[in-house]
């Protein structure tokens, strides 16, 4: 499979009467999205704002991130089963608009606390600490602020916000068709039949990832994988490009990776870069983090055989999403891949961090002897004071510390979308000191 | 001029052995014994104006009244720095050197503080937390090697310079960890490492492997049906507007219910403070994490004694180990002391 | 002499690891001793046989763990 994706940088964004890119800029229709995105009856209203580089704004409530795409090759279809119909992604062209955002922010005036549907206070500075720390403080950001429709319950409007969000990333980027683009990535990887030339001696990769974590409620209708939820799915084998393609969206509450992120997946970006020189990227296997052992067992299980017996792989790498169970699940597949004979390694951020004590200091939940490769990714918790702004974008939800949100603000780092990555993107790692 | 306190130990400060160990603290001015590396070391920045020299087992069997007795001997003399040992791999010389160190730190006008030790000195395991340890040798031979590393240490303290790893540095990692930016992302990092295991080439792991504690299992209920158990759970359950403030992540607090003539738990009373798992069906039903209506039930047949008149409840969510073992153990102490025979704990 | 307790986790491998020495599985993480699929009666037959079954880990020796599953 052969997937090239064209980089159009954009340098700036604003309003206009026309969504085009021009010169590097992305001008964009506001009312001719808003009434796109108001054909879902789940809205009553949808507000858009735009939050620049630099910029003293700071995005209240984000949800999740995603970077405009669109296919640009005949017959494909962008976000297949949500914006497109069920064609495979993957192959083909597809135009990214770089340097830009959409910012999913629930705008509700009321939402329940404690569920996977709340954001608790996420928020995206775009200048100071909280933009030097975030990924996401450093793009051209659209803010979808949608205000549900009477009667439209919290699982109903968390679906039609990613979906949104999914309709603007594809509606953005195709105004980016036809133009010369800045970058031109291939990622071209053969089937495991047709492995040869010297690759065959290579040892095989796989990566297993867990795309949906069970410790929250899967919100229905949430298009996880190909448009849908995926709660009850085994493991599975993908090709990597169906992941940066539109295939795959970061669930909610889109804890430490949002699709964004996804979309430019760091560790599948650096196999590719590693395949043929120093390893055989041998494909992708996604899997879910269930929330009780049995189930955990089941999943690691089945993910390790196929790791073993039908990709033939000499060596895995693993990341996990969302927090405790994940991790566990995490583990398990490792340990029961090195029983199997393949190596592992894992990155984590440290969730349960002991900041206290070295020896007794549990920063994983899991103690395996065979797990003895793990990456640091930083720990979720470390503290950053963030500078007042003068523009906020978004409702003030539920924080935890109660500060008003156009002020100065403490705030633990996993609160900043895009500090920490789950799948590899950041350059943090927690040293002992 | 820095004025610099130095502490040792009978036997460095000349006194005498394991004869004189009960010696109580005494004050000497000037440098002694291993002060006078101390002194060198310094040069023409400082001075040690006064050398404290206590009994290895006065010490250690009087920790705080010790500590406090160097204090007021010290006091007098305002030292911008507190020096103590090196202790090598003399253990109970090793704890006097880190609570001195520690005293100094807390209650000498907060000054910097520094000792050295071996690295299976007792005293590293109970101070390094609190204070910079350096890495010696075991042996007294590494004397002046230690005091050097030491005073070069002590410098950066002074200086208020930035101290760098623990490894780089050369003192005892006291436990803290820090976020900070390497040069290669997680994804290369997690691959190069994947390589090294597959060419069998040493790799380090960047997260060690915690080790836990094991507890010796108390003993069984011989008498179930005159037993009283008591409910606990780290779910976060609280009755309405959390009135302990639990806290929702890393919690530091317990709260203890009142469930007195109480059939079930009612979800009009309850809420959760807990923020990793999706607490809805707890909501909407609180006995799904504290069962106290199935227990009402147990109660009334006879199958147990009694259920306990309080419930316990905190948050275990990227909880400090060190900061829930005191949650538990005051628990424990707790229910002890209300005469609880047994405990389900149900945990999220 | 200590107070015996039992742990019902549905993640037995945490405590498990953690050294817990009566452990329990529990039905699931958002509602240990509780099946939101059952009607209410169903629901709470099934918490009282959990406790009654909880409750014989605490007449059980413990001398290495003692799991429930």
């Amino acid at each position: 499979m052969r997937l090239e994706l064209n980089t159009l940088m954009i340098r700036d964004i604003h309003f206009a009467d026309k969504t085009i890119v021009t010169d590097r800029v992305l001008r964009i229709n506001r009312e001719e999205l808003q009434k796109l995105l108001l054909e879902d009856p789940r809205f009553r209203r949808i507000d858009v704002e735009l939050a620049h580089p630099g910029e003293k704004c700071r995005i209240l409530q984000v949800v999740d991130v995603i970077e405009p795409r669109a296919k640009t090759s005949p017959g494909d279809e962008d976000f297949p089963g949500v914006v497109g119909g069920q064609v495979p992604v993957g192959r083909g062209s597809t135009c990214v608009l770089g340097g830009t955002a959409v910012v999913l922010s629930d705008y509700r005036e009321r939402r329940e606390v404690g569920k996977s549907t709340d954001p608790s206070g996420d928020i995206i500075d775009m200048w100071g600490p909280g933009a030097y720390a975030g990924i996401f403080g450093k793009t051209h950001n659209i803010v979808l602020l949608p205000t549900p429709s009477d009667g439209v319950n919290t699982h109903a409007y968390m679906a039609a916000l990613k979906i949104a969000g999914l309709k603007t990333a594809s509606y953005l980027a195709r105004a980016g068709k036809g133009i010369t683009p800045d970058a031109t990535e291939v990622f071209e990887l053969p089937p495991l039949t047709e492995i040869k030339d010297g690759f065959e001696r290579l040892p095989r990769v796989v990566y297993i990832f867990q795309i949906l974590t069970l410790q929250f409620d899967p919100i229905p209708g949430e298009p996880v994988l190909y448009g849908r939820n995926v709660p009850d799915m085994v493991p599975a084998l993908i090709h990597p490009n169906e992941v940066f393609d539109g295939a795959l969206t970061s669930p909610m509450p889109t804890l430490h990776v949002q699709t964004y992120q996804i979309q430019n997946h760091p560790i599948i970006k650096e196999l590719y870069k590693r395949h043929g020189k120093d390893l055989c990227f041998a494909g992708v296997i996604v899997t879910t983090a269930p929330n009780n052992m049995t189930e955990i067992e089941r999943i690691a299980n089945m993910a390790a055989s196929l790791a073993k017996y039908t990709v033939g792989a000499d060596g895995a790498v693993l990341t996990k999403i969302g927090g405790g169970a994940p991790e566990l699940t995490l583990a398990k597949t490792a340990q029961l891949c090195e029983r199997l004979g393949i190596k592992t390694a894992i990155a984590t951020l440290h969730m349960a961090a002991d900041i206290s004590d070295p020896k007794y200091g549990a920063t994983t939940i899991f103690s395996m002897p065979e797990v003895d490769a793990i990456v640091s990714m930083g720990v979720p918790f470390m503290r950053l004071t963030l500078p007042p702004v003068e523009r906020i974008i978004g409702r003030a939800g539920v924080s935890a510390e109660g500060a008003p949100v156009n002020g100065e603000m403490v705030r633990a780092t996993n609160y900043i979308k895009g500090t920490h990555c789950q799948i590899g993107g950041s350059r943090l790692k927690a040293i002992r000191y | 001029m820095i004025r610099v306190v130095h502490y040792v130990n009978q036997f460095f400060g000349g006194i005498g052995g394991e004869d004189k160990a009960d010696l109580p603290p005494r004050l000497v001015e000037g440098p002694v014994g291993p002060g006078k590396a101390v002194q060198a070391a310094l040069g023409e920045r400082g001075e040690v104006v006064a050398t404290v020299i206590c009994g290895d087992n006065y010490f250690a069997e009087n920790i705080e009244r010790a500590s406090g007795e160097v204090r007021e001997l010290v006091l007098p003399y305002k030292p911008d720095l507190f020096v103590a040992g090196p202790a090598f791999n003399a253990g109970r010389y090793g704890i006097a050197c880190g609570a001195t160190c520690k005293m100094a730190q807390n209650e000498l006008g907060i000054i910097p503080a520094i000792t050295g030790m071996y690295e299976e000195n007792p005293g590293v395991d109970l101070y390094r937390r609190d204070v910079y340890i350096i890495q010696t040798t075991d042996r007294a031979k590494g004397m002046a090697d230690a005091v050097s590393k030491m005073m070069n240490f002590a410098g950066k303290l002074l200086g208020k310079q930035s101290i760098g790893r623990p490894a780089d540095e050369g003192y005892f990692p006291r436990g803290q960890l820090v976020n900070e930016l390497v040069d290669l992302t997680g994804a290369e990092r997690v691959i190069d490492m994947l390589l090294s295991k597959l060419r069998k080439e040493p790799f380090e792991s960047e997260v060690e492997r915690p080790v836990y504690d094991r507890v010796k299992p108390a003993s069984p209920i011989k008498d179930i049906r005159s037993a009283t158990i008591a409910l606990v759970t780290d779910g976060g359950l609280v009755p309405k507007g959390n009135p302990d403030r639990i806290e929702m992540t890393t919690a530091t607090r317990f709260g203890r219910y009142d469930i007195k003539n109480v059939d079930t738990l009612d979800p009009a009373d309850y809420e959760v403070s807990h923020g990793g798992y999706d607490s809805t069906l707890v909501r909407q039903d609180p006995n799904r994490l504290v069962p106290v209506d199935a227990m009402r039930d147990l109660e009334r047949k006879g199958a147990i004694g009694k259920l306990h008149d309080k419930f316990y409840s905190t948050t275990g969510l990227s909880s400090i180990v060190d900061i829930m073992k005191k949650v538990g153990q005051r628990i424990a102490e707790s229910l002890k002391a209300e005469g609880v025979s047994g405990v389900i704990l149900t945990s999220t | 002499m200590g107070i015996p307790a039992v742990q019902l986790s549905a993640v037995i491998a945490v405590a498990e690891m953690v050294g817990s020495n009566r452990i329990m599985l529990a039905q699931k993480i958002v509602n240990p001793v509780g099946n939101a699929n059952l009607d209410p009666d169903e629901e709470k037959k099934l918490r009282r046989s959990m406790v009654e079954k909880a409750l014989t880990a605490l007449q059980a020796e413990a001398g290495e763990q003692v799991v429930l599953r």
